[in-house]
């Protein structure tokens, strides 16, 4: 069985490469790799022929939730933006804290820190706070593309920080092991990670960068706090409701939220703003990251049904426990590349019930490994959070230099995380604390 | 001008040829799952069926949704316990649901009462699990043919309960659990009258228990070979002592693996911890291996979900990292099934035991080596052969 599996495998990576010579696009890869997977699977009928087009068709739906979150999201930032608010902020920032470098480092941050703790996902926070942030990261001396790795990194943090990391979710549903004691078991790490990131990163001043980001475009008049801060108030207000009032509000789900402060946002505008232009011209600019949403949950299925994932997942957990540790900082991030989500399903969750049967402490390790994943979301093929950071930051240089220039905090992190996974037992009093 | 127009023609043509094969694949891809979705299974009132009601009768806001389902009542000659079954809590592990359906289709009870709830999450029955590429029915062999079953996925469809919130806060102990668990009906006990679908699911299973005073509560499940928690019964404090002896004796009498689980006090919405918590029911979670949810699998077909067979745990099992023995033969239905049909009865035999003036006796269900030698569908009623009025769609 294994090597018919090997020769899909090797289908599925010809047709990406193919699509890749043929300079296709990343998703039309991402599609032809499943469209050519599910063919040669069909040879030994995994599936049978006439499922082909149910599992692409149902593979497709995989990320439909992510992707409503992402445009509506985007489209509340973008009307945010063109109402003048993003740079009134980011004049407002900088007139604050400027002066405090090292302090207008830090609060921004914890601003991109936030959304993404409070949704579980690093792309909110991109897109909600992401284009201010880097203008303000601008004007503080910090190249483009170190803006880029910082807000990459700190995005993928801010996925991981408590209280909700999507990646611990899965495995914990997965596991069975309640998602409790997680605040300071992330809590910590994160903070101190996300310190040493925007520092090492942001600590240089470049005086060309700070004279580029100069040239802010200034406010529009009636522009006002108010108005900026209400659909960001309406925004958070809806997700504390449901988190304090959980029994007596609704569930609104991220996208009605981010619709809501959308409106809002276009009804405080202090010019006008042709809403359905800019809908649709928000649709097309995402139209490649919702593509690629689409054809990676094909991909997800497509491999499942030929037995491609259990292979991956069967060679994981194979590996004797030295090497999967040494391998772990690989095998991690490029799941979530490959796969995104679907990564912690495959290997997380038999790889926790494999440590704690060892005697490994699951809700550490889990903690650890939720460290890795975003790392991965920088990498292709899906390269999400990646390309989400350079859109938002304007970077327009190599996306391997980007990359590159990531490598200390990536580092560092992968250190932390592996820290936690091998030393879990001895780290366990950070759950205590949490609980 | 006459450029212009080809150029246009060949634009609209290169637009249009995708648009049309798009349109096709989701004809030829999306059709399947609409039948699916829609697809009834009939189930034979057995000998022992006195009445079949549904769950809105004790939770309202039920009715009309796919939230609701049959429940099968077979009232025993004499009085004696209460007693309620329920399978497809996750409707990716079938073995539960269909013991329910020998329950129903074969069950005579002497002594007491039954309330068996075959497809318990209805909606999650006829939900598909978007990238795991599941099976849309499976079948089983019978003596007169092949019966067809729905195979759903662990949590209710987005269709019927949408959208997700970005974290479940568990009713009413405020337990934080993953935003997929609020269409778990694992984690949604034990409701509430007016939360979403899946909390009134198990709100009105949590009502029939508390109206009906049942004793006893099984619901049933499958569990990955990875899984620590597989081949048991998971009880808290007030069930131990019954799942015990249950566990012991079928160890002992009938020769398959089986041990207990406590249930643990500080993870909540599971319905071994939350019915007994909640109302007058003593609970019982039965789990026994299905090696198809295993993730280091070979690829997920139907004959893999009936016969359980993988080359890559049988290799996992000899490096020791599978809970459960697994040799060539795997681990097939009839085991699974046989396995949940002896323990609870067992556990009915146990509880009559230790409440005389409460006993629970069901005849006609066959016990472990029974299944095992005969096959499971050797128990499963031909619906095309059951007296008029005697089938009842789900």
């Amino acid at each position: 069985m294994t090597i018919q599996i090997l020769a899909i495998l090797a289908v599925m990576v010809g047709a990406y490469a193919a699509a890749k010579a043929a300079k296709l696009s990343v998703e039309l890869g991402i599609f032809a790799a499943a469209a050519a997977g599910g063919l040669a699977g069909a040879f030994l009928k995994t599936p049978a022929i006439g499922d082909l087009g149910r599992h692409l068709v149902e593979g497709s739906t995989t990320y439909l939730d992510v992707i409503l979150v992402f445009f509506t999201a985007t489209l509340f930032m973008t009307i945010v933006n063109e109402s003048g608010g993003v740079d009134y902020v980011v004049r407002a920032t900088l007139r604050a804290f400027g002066k405090t470098r090292v302090l207008a480092l830090l609060v921004l941050m914890i601003i991109v820190l936030v959304p993404g703790a409070l949704t579980g996902a690093g792309s909110v926070s991109l897109l909600v706070v992401g284009a201010p942030v880097a203008l303000a990261l601008g004007r503080l001396g910090v190249p483009k593309k170190r803006v880029a790795a910082i807000l990459f990194i700190v995005a993928g943090l801010s996925a991981a920080a408590p209280p909700v990391n999507i990646w611990a979710m899965i495995l914990c549903a997965g596991t069975a092991i309640p998602y409790v004691g997680f605040e300071f078991t992330l809590g910590i790490p994160v903070l101190l990670l996300g310190t040493f990131t925007i520092l090492v990163l942001g600590w240089k001043k470049d005086p060309a960068a700070s004279a580029a980001g100069a040239d802010l475009a200034p406010a529009p008049p009636g522009m006002t706090w108010w108005r900026v801060l209400l659909p960001f108030l309406v925004f958070f207000g809806m997700v504390a409701a449901t988190r304090i009032w959980p029994f007596a509000t609704p569930i609104f789900g991220l996208s009605l939220e981010f619709a809501a402060a959308a409106a809002v946002a276009l009804v405080l505008s202090p010019k006008r703003i042709a809403f359905l232009t800019l809908a649709r011209d928000t649709a097309k600019r995402l139209l490649p990251l919702l593509a690629t949403m689409v054809a990676v949950g094909m991909l997800q299925q497509i491999m499942t049904v030929t037995g491609v994932r259990g292979l991956m997942s069967f060679a994981v957990i194979s590996i004797p426990l030295v090497l999967l540790f040494i391998l772990l900082p690989v095998i991690i991030p490029f799941s979530e590349g490959i796969l995104t989500y679907g990564g912690a399903a495959i290997i997380g969750i038999p790889l926790i019930w494999f440590l704690d049967s060892i005697g490994f402490h699951a809700t550490v390790v889990i903690a650890g490994l939720s460290l890795l994943w975003p790392l991965g979301d920088g990498l292709p093929p899906t390269a999400l959070i990646g390309r989400l950071s350079t859109m938002v930051s304007g970077y327009e240089g190599s996306y391997k230099d980007f990359l590159k220039a990531t490598w200390l905090p990536w580092l560092v992190i992968t250190a932390v995380a592996m820290a936690m996974i091998i030393f879990s037992s001895k780290l366990a009093f950070l759950v205590k604390w949490s609980m | 001008m006459e450029v212009s127009e080809a150029r246009m023609k060949k634009t609209v043509l290169a637009k249009a040829v995708p648009a049309a094969a798009l349109l096709g694949l989701v004809l030829w891809g999306g059709l399947p799952l609409l039948r699916h979705r829609h697809f009834d299974i009939p189930v034979v009132k057995g000998p022992g069926v006195t009445a079949v009601l549904r769950l809105s009768e004790f939770s309202p806001g039920l009715k009309g949704t796919s939230g609701d389902t049959n429940v099968y009542v077979l009232q025993g000659r004499d009085p004696g316990g209460k007693a309620l079954i329920m399978g497809d809590t996750h409707a990716n592990e079938p073995e539960g649901m269909l013991a329910a359906v020998i329950f129903i289709e074969n069950a005579i009870v002497e002594k007491g009462t039954l309330y068996v709830i075959p497809f318990f999450n209805n909606s999650a029955s006829r939900n598909t699990r978007p990238g795991d590429g599941y099976p849309l029915y499976f079948d089983v062999a019978t003596d007169w043919g092949r019966r067809r079953f729905r195979f759903g996925n662990r949590d209710a469809s987005p269709l019927d309960q949408w959208p997700d919130p970005d974290v479940y806060i568990h009713y009413p102990d405020r337990q934080l659990l993953s935003y997929i668990d609020v269409r778990n009906t694992n984690r949604t006990w034990p409701g509430r009258v007016d939360g979403p679908l899946m909390e009134r699911v198990t709100f009105g299973a949590m009502e029939l228990m508390r109206r009906e005073k049942i004793d006893v509560a099984v619901d049933i499940h499958g569990a990955e070979t990875m899984f620590p928690v597989t081949n048991c019964i998971v009880a808290p404090d007030s069930s131990v002592k019954i799942a015990t002896l249950a566990s012991l004796t079928v160890k002992a009498m009938e020769g398959f693996e089986n041990h207990v689980e406590m249930s643990p006090s500080g993870f909540r919405g599971l319905s071994h911890r939350e019915i007994g918590d909640h109302g007058p029911s003593l609970p019982f979670l039965l789990e026994a291996p299905i090696p198809f949810l295993d993730q280091p699998t070979g690829p997920k077909t139907t004959r893999f979900l009936l016969d359980g067979k993988d080359p890559f745990l049988l290799s996992l099992s000899k490096k020791k990292k599978l809970f459960v023995p697994y040799g060539e033969d795997g681990w097939p239905l009839e085991k699974r099934v046989g396995q949940h049909t002896s323990v609870t009865l067992e556990i009915f035999r146990q509880f009559s035991k230790k409440t005389a003036a409460r006993p629970i006796a069901v005849r006609g269900v066959p016990r472990y080596a029974e299944v095992v030698k005969s096959g499971v569908g050797r128990f499963l009623a031909d619906p095309a052969k059951a007296a008029p009025g005697g089938v009842v769609m789900n």
